[in-house]
């Protein structure tokens, strides 16, 4: 009977324990928001006097791919070196689990402060819950200045709370293999170039039987790689209820395809798992619209030795009714958890990450920073291994996003998929 | 009292045990499950409870869930895509669990031989269980590929014309997922029903070979009868996790051509990690556990049947 | 056991257990195949089984690339606790439901069986929820304790439980052993083969499973063999060779515990028949 005693007793007190998380969790959405948009404000005063402070503290803050990616580590660093005081605990999580993980962790009620968001639109579920600081009251407190960040902070204005600063910036351009072009006898892609030039071109470079075969062109399995050309002119979105403006794109890549075979066949494609940085890097394809993402990748093949391949960059090409120039992206925002009890300390390191300070980390990776003016596209065209010619070919004028901050963005790219 | 009757009735040395004999036999019985059971208690049933509670509740997993009665339940109901889950479950399950259990049965008599190297052989065949999933859904999909793929090229050689583009196409995505998951398990039953053949006495396989019952028989007069219990494990533990079965499909399809290979469990993920709507995965939590339950009290039912035999 | 078997019985046994092999290690010939090649050449078809120019390289990489011992260790650890709580609690527990008579044993025993059958995915932040508030998360303990008293050992223990024969324990009753006499000194040994496979089973579970290190371990000096694994899986690309080389490496722990148990099945028969 004793056994049966001390059993009801362990069941009751985790029972007890059980309650007590969820019902401790229920007032953090109502109560801490609203305190949390009043300290920045209330304090401006003291803070404005006294900005050089030595901050302390420890900050939790999440990311992917820690490890491989020279990005965060080196922002951290920095942010460390410029507070000695801080301390960061990064949480590493693996890239393909990312959003599992973390809303797993936001909803838990563990620590995390500060955290990167992966894909711009699993930020809306999270800011839905409510999990997200309104970063609002320290922007304007701080004076930042969002139009810096060519359109891209508005993405993160949701229902006009500042949830989110962009960190960095990642669109599309084009890629291309000079040694295809050197054997073909053909001069490298322009600057200025519409997606019917493209088209042609693809033809001029495609050549050999077989295995040996180089193939003109090469778009990868992703929706993105076919649908953000029929966006790229920044007058529809996937929004649109009348997809029909995907449509001379679909054709476009069917003609390639098919008639021409000037790029490889979709279905090859997708059923043998090919990977676009594979193909482009063992110099198997002339021409590839891919994100800026992956001019850090060649350069690590190259140093590797796993690639051989002369490659440059030219902008991406364009529909008719636009020019050169404008182009399809996306950023990664860092936000700050709602219920973190470090807002201020989380708030310092959002500014640094995405202040002058973080962008110029950022672009001395060879990345992208959401702050980008020509002193960093400079900056990062002239790192080692970047090709001749990227500082030009990397000038945009309009960032369309790809995959718009929305409410059904989720559910659409569910519905496409099938 | 009927109760007390009932377990008296059971027990081997009831008629002569006293009341007291029979509190200590509880209190011996509880000792032996407790260590377990706490734990068991406190780590797993508590959240599994809560999470079932669910069903009745809107809760997106953060905020204050509200009561929701039978709304989910509706929702699920009429949701097209959970309908078809539940179908291609069922198919997934019955094809499964029947190959499974002949394959894994008739490979346990295979390997349970006393020959040089059936070490080699067992392990060998229990590879497939313990290689990670992410390997094992490269090779497969390789191995399905439409044009030159193993499987289509083995096809082509035997006369098949035009073979199937397996994992490419909706039609047949759900047989090729059925293939790779049978491949994958059958090792893990074979190895069940090995611990259960070599727990028979020896001298009753000799006795049948003495009163000169050949192989076949010996097989199913001796052997089988005395398999009952580690069969139904087997059949339960099997249909159980093909219910259950999530990551091998996930690593291979991911639910898809479409929703082709979309089974409960995938259908329960989405709702609670893309839609972080917990009370219509706990909904259809619970529906998949109903439907495990009824089979599992009906082979509970044959177990019992077996037994008194 | 038969002794002498004809030559061309053998001949065809050895024949069909060959055939079967190759199905079965396929995967583990393209693992090793894939493990020593550049990752533009992983996912190559034809498929090229045995490569023109090994990349040994990626078998020094993985240790180099991220702290894979460290891991390896972790993984240990927490893997051959588990196992050993597992095995022994599982065991009590199973004797328990068997062979011991006591009022709502059956109905324990219904919501143990049951609880199997409830998908993780539903349950994964309750339990989440709960560690957190104890301070468990990012520690080996929650891994440990998670899964040590799992529904599906005492199941399979407590089935070949059910076939020792009860002559056998009346009549150690009735010679004064007292129940935990009886389950030492009788009901253990008889269950030698099943607890072989439950160690292997509870063993491989624990060694691959990736969710639960992947949703409880933050810090990197914690984290398991297969989140290193995944650690070669980055946002824009993939390093397959990496995966199938670490992949290999972490098959040789378990393949090492699988030789060492699968011959108490055969031990299993000596035994067995002398008693039974």
């Amino acid at each position: 009977m004793k056994k049966l005693l001390s059993l009801v007793l362990a069941g009751a007190m985790c029972l007890g324990l059980l309650s007590g998380c969820t019902s401790g969790k229920q007032p953090d959405p109502t109560n801490p928001p609203a305190d949390k948009t009043d300290p920045p404000v209330a304090q401006s005063d003291a803070s404005t006097e006294a900005p050089p402070t030595e901050l302390t503290g420890t900050l939790k803050v999440a990311m992917w791919d820690l490890t491989a990616d020279a990005i965060f580590s080196s922002v951290i660093e920095a942010f460390e070196d410029a507070n000695p005081g801080v301390t960061i605990e990064p949480i590493d999580i693996p890239s393909a689990d990312y959003g599992t993980k973390l809303s797993v962790m936001l909803n838990g009620g563990s620590e995390v402060d500060v955290f990167w968001v992966k894909d711009a639109n699993t930020i809306y579920p999270i800011a839905n819950r409510g999990q997200l600081a309104d970063l609002s009251g320290y922007v304007s407190r701080d004076g930042m200045d969002l139009s810096a960040y060519n359109g891209q902070a508005e993405g993160f204005n949701i229902d006009g709370k500042q949830v989110g600063i962009p960190f960095r910036t990642d669109y599309y351009v084009l890629f291309y293999n000079k040694d295809i072009f050197d054997a073909a006898g053909v001069e490298y892609p322009a600057n200025d170039m519409t997606w019917a030039e493209f088209e042609e071109l693809a033809k001029k470079v495609t050549m050999g039987e077989g295995v040996d075969k180089k193939y003109g062109a090469y778009f990868h399995t992703w929706q993105a790689c076919i649908q953000n050309w029929g966006v790229q002119d920044g007058q529809h979105t996937i929004m649109d209820t009348d997809y029909s403006f995907f449509k001379p794109y679909y054709e476009m890549v069917l003609r390639m395809q098919n008639d021409d075979k000037t790029c490889m066949d979709y279905g090859t494609v997708k059923t043998a798992n090919l990977h676009y940085s594979g193909v482009f890097s063992d110099g198997s394809v002339a021409l590839m619209p891919m994100g800026t993402w992956f001019a850090a990748t060649m350069i690590d093949k190259i140093n590797k030795g796993e690639s051989s391949v002369n490659w440059g960059i030219a902008t991406l090409p364009h529909p008719d009714n636009v020019e050169a120039g404008y182009t399809v992206g996306a950023a990664t925002p860092i936000c700050i958890n709602s219920a973190s009890d470090k807002q201020d300390l989380a708030w310092e390191f959002v500014k640094f990450a995405c202040g002058p300070e973080g962008a110029a980390t950022v672009a001395a990776q060879g990345g992208v920073p959401a702050l980008l003016d020509d002193a960093t596209l400079k900056a990062i065209s002239s790192v080692d291994g970047y090709p001749e010619g990227a500082l030009e070919a990397l000038q945009v004028k309009n960032i369309v996003r790809d995959r718009p901050v929305a409410d059904k963005v989720s559910e659409v790219d569910q519905m496409l998929g099938e | 009292m009927a109760v007390k009757e009932k377990t008296g009735r059971r027990a081997p040395s009831g008629q002569r045990t006293g009341m007291t004999l029979r509190r200590r036999r509880t209190l011996v019985g509880m000792s032996f499950i407790t260590p377990n059971f706490v734990g068991f208690f406190v780590l797993n049933l508590i959240p599994i409870l809560f999470a079932l509670l669910l069903c009745f509740n809107k809760w997106d997993g953060f905020n204050p869930m509200e009561f929701a009665g039978l709304d989910n339940f509706k929702y699920i109901f009429t949701h097209k895509v959970f309908q078809q889950a539940v179908i291609k479950t069922l198919v997934f399950t019955m094809c499964s669990v029947a190959i499974t259990t002949m394959l894994s049965l008739g490979l346990a008599v295979l390997i349970n031989q006393k020959i040089k190297g059936i070490g080699i052989f067992r392990t060998a065949i229990f590879f497939p269980y313990v290689a990670s999933v992410v390997a094992v859904a490269a090779v497969w999909q390789m191995l399905f590929q439409k044009d030159m793929g193993l499987v289509n090229e083995v096809l082509r050689a035997i006369g098949v014309a035009d073979p199937p583009g397996w994992f490419a196409s909706t039609k047949w995505a759900l047989p090729a997922v059925i293939i790779v998951n049978i491949w994958k398990n059958m090792g893990y039953y074979m190895i069940i029903y090995l611990a259960a053949l070599q727990d028979i006495p020896t001298s009753l396989v000799e006795a049948g070979m003495i009163d000169g019952a050949n192989a076949w028989q010996r097989f199913w007069r001796i052997k089988w009868p005395l398999l009952g219990n580690a069969t139904f494990f087997v059949v339960m533990m099997l249909t159980i996790n093909c219910f259950k079965s999530f990551d091998l499909i996930y690593a291979l399809t991911e639910g898809g051509p479409g929703t082709a290979t979309t089974l409960l469990s995938q259908y329960i993920y989405n709702q609670s990690f893309i839609s972080w709507d917990y009370g219509r995965a706990s909904a259809a939590a619970m529906v998949l556990f109903a439907i495990v339950a009824v089979i599992t009290l009906f082979q509970f039912r044959l177990e019992k049947k077996f037994s008194n035999n | 056991m038969p002794n002498k078997t004809p030559a061309w019985k053998k001949a065809i046994l050895y024949a069909v257990l060959i055939l079967i092999c190759v199905v079965t290690l396929l995967p583990l010939i393209w693992m090793l195949s894939a493990s020593l090649k550049l990752d533009k050449d992983v996912f190559r078809i034809p498929i090229e089984w045995i490569p023109s120019d090994p990349a040994w390289s990626n078998y020094q990489r993985i240790w180099e690339q991220v702290p894979m011992l460290r891991f390896t260790f972790n993984t240990f650890k927490v893997t051959v606790i588990t196992t050993v709580i597992q095995v022994f609690t599982c065991s009590f527990a199973a004797y328990g439901f068997a062979k011991c008579q006591f009022r709502g044993r059956n109905v324990l025993f219904l919501i143990y069986v049951a609880t199997i059958a409830v998908p993780w995915q539903v349950y994964m932040l309750p339990q989440y929820t709960m560690m957190n508030a104890v301070h468990l998360v990012d520690t080996h303990a929650v891994l440990i304790l998670l899964h040590s008293f799992d529904a599906f050992g005492v199941f399979l223990l407590r089935q070949f439980c059910m076939g020792i024969p009860n002559e056998l324990l009346e009549a150690a009753r009735i010679d004064g052993l007292s129940e935990y006499g009886i389950y030492r000194k009788i009901a253990l040994p008889q269950m030698g083969p099943s607890i072989a496979t439950l160690v292997i089973f509870t063993f491989v579970t624990n060694w691959n499973d990736f969710m639960g290190p992947m949703i409880y371990l933050n810090s990197t000096e914690l984290k398991t063999v297969q989140l290193g694994i995944r650690m070669f899986m980055g946002q824009y690309s993939t390093e397959y060779g990496l995966i199938m080389a670490a992949s290999v490496v972490s098959l040789i722990p378990v393949v090492i515990v699988f030789l060492m148990f699968q011959k108490k099945f055969v031990q299993g028969i000596a035994t067995s028949g002398l008693k039974g």
